[in-house]
């Protein structure tokens, strides 16, 4: 099912030719790489098969020099930082495959926000990883007469909402045997749904969808709306009041929603101000819980629109 | 009669040496401009599309004459062949490698090596600013070339039939 690893030579290729040479080491050895970890003058490290491994050995750790760093931002960037600027603005890079690179280093502030990120001093590259399936046992829940309700997926940060909001835009885009094949927008603010790479689509998000890569959620929904006439439009992290009253502006235009939000529990989605308030309207008509134990992706609670839980585990 | 129509031979030949001579500096202000109108297009790509380098100048090569054409394509290639570090090194190596202008100067080729220690290097902003300081340069080099070469050809036109008058005394 899950497809991890999916090209991973686009990530080897853009390492500094010192890592390049180690990571492709340790792939050759086997297991699932999840994570490479470069800090200037700290051990390289990766996350394989959800272990931490320090490369190439613990007690004989390559320590990654500035050069690194600079070389392989070179390569990432194909020699073109300016044309990452607003991804770097955000602390992440795409890469071809859509597998994500975080930055940290010097951020250059102007007027009070983030213009850019200089010396970049730590990159940690998050190899991208699809669950087909993830949504099969949630798409009963969230359909009525082959259509899909507007859901509102609630969970902690790393319990695997945007892998299962993934699933959730492909069945419905491809349609299947609980919801009729639907055009369906996304907005993809952090390129984190489709990992966009140079506009095009890294991830299976069905053949009905159309991505709106890099753009702010609020202003991509009204846009969709307007251009793309999406039946479904698909949001990730939704969380200030204007991603909220563009919600509200979508609902009304007859689109039917799927976002996802932080939170713990119903009760802590309620007690956010704007969210609350579309809550006590009933605005949604499917709540989805997903729990911290067991694997990423595990639904804990459905809720319909007045509160009833529908499924529990 | 042996003596004049060898005179006539001489004198050509130096003359047209002297109109060559001339034809080869018009020829090479005009790679100069060319050049100058291929940075331009690289420009407005990066100002417009802001695109990664190696997509910009594949786009601009299928605009472009031969051998620019080739350059820019070739250095896109290695560019994504990802296996030197820092953008100068490559810039410099398929200039040195694919850029064949006849008796191109060495500080017409320093001048086109130029780019690569800013371009993709900035941020946008800083980067068309780069771009357009490195344009006006190239611009003041276009016209100096300009100004020398009306003289420079009036020069070598009077050189190669002086040079035919005195190989004919001196024959003579």
């Amino acid at each position: 099912m899950e497809k991890t690893g999916k090209k991973i030579s686009h990530v080897t290729g853009v390492l500094a030719r010192s890592v390049r040479i180690i990571i492709e080491n340790i792939l050759r050895e086997g297991g699932a790489l999840q994570e490479i970890r470069m800090r200037i003058g700290q051990p390289l490290t990766v996350m394989i098969d959800g272990e931490e491994q320090i490369l190439p050995l613990k007690e004989r750790a390559h320590i990654v020099t500035k050069e690194e760093i600079k070389e392989t931002i070179e390569y990432m960037s194909r020699y073109s930082l300016y044309a990452y600027e607003n991804e770097l603005r955000q602390g992440f890079l795409t890469l071809e495959g859509g597998h994500r690179v975080g930055v940290a280093g010097k951020v250059i502030v102007d007027r009070g926000k983030v213009k850019n990120i200089q010396y970049i001093s730590s990159l940690n590259i998050r190899i991208a990883h699809e669950v087909i399936g993830c949504a099969d046992e949630l798409i009963p829940y969230i359909t009525k007469n082959k259509k899909v309700c507007h859901t509102l997926i609630i969970s902690p940060p790393r319990c695997g909402k945007t892998t299962l909001l993934r699933d959730l835009i492909r069945q419905i885009s491809d349609g299947n045997e609980y919801v009729k094949g639907c055009s369906v927008g996304v907005v993809d603010e952090r390129s984190e749904i489709g990992g966009c790479y140079m506009g095009i689509v890294q991830n299976n998000l069905g053949m009905r969808t159309d991505v709106l890569d890099c753009c702010p959620k609020a202003e991509g929904m009204i846009m969709l709306i307007r251009s793309m006439s999406p039946q479904v439009v698909a949001v990730d992290e939704i969380g200030t009041a204007e991603d909220i009253h563009a919600i509200e502006y979508a609902m009304q235009c007859g689109c039917k929603l799927i976002a996802s939000v932080h939170g713990m529990d119903m009760e802590e989605a309620a007690r956010k101000p704007v969210l609350g308030e579309m809550i006590r309207r009933k605005m949604f008509e499917r709540y989805i819980v997903l729990g911290n134990d067991g694997h990423p992706g595990k639904v804990k609670e459905i809720y319909d629109e007045r509160g009833s839980v529908l499924c529990r585990k | 009669m042996q003596k004049v129509i060898g005179g006539i031979l001489i004198l050509s030949a130096t003359a047209g040496a002297g109109v060559v001579y001339g034809n080869e500096l018009k020829r090479y202000l005009r790679n100069m401009v060319y050049l100058r109108y291929v940075f331009g297009l690289i420009r407005g790509e990066i100002e417009y599309t802001c695109a990664p380098l190696p997509e910009i100048f594949f786009g601009v090569s299928a605009r472009v004459k031969e051998p620019y054409r080739r350059w820019l394509k070739k250095t896109a290639e290695e560019m994504e062949c990802r296996d030197l570090s820092g953008f100068a090194r490559v810039w410099n190596r398929c200039t040195d490698k694919y850029l064949e202008i006849p008796g191109l100067k060495q500080e017409h080729k320093i001048l086109i090596k130029e780019p690569g220690t800013f371009l993709g290097s900035f941020e946008k902003d800083i980067s068309d600013r780069a771009m357009e300081m490195y344009l006006n340069k190239m611009d003041l080099e276009i016209e100096k070339l300009r100004a020398e070469l009306a003289s420079k050809v009036k020069v070598g036109r009077c050189l190669g039939v002086m040079a035919g008058l005195f190989f004919i005394v001196l024959l003579i």
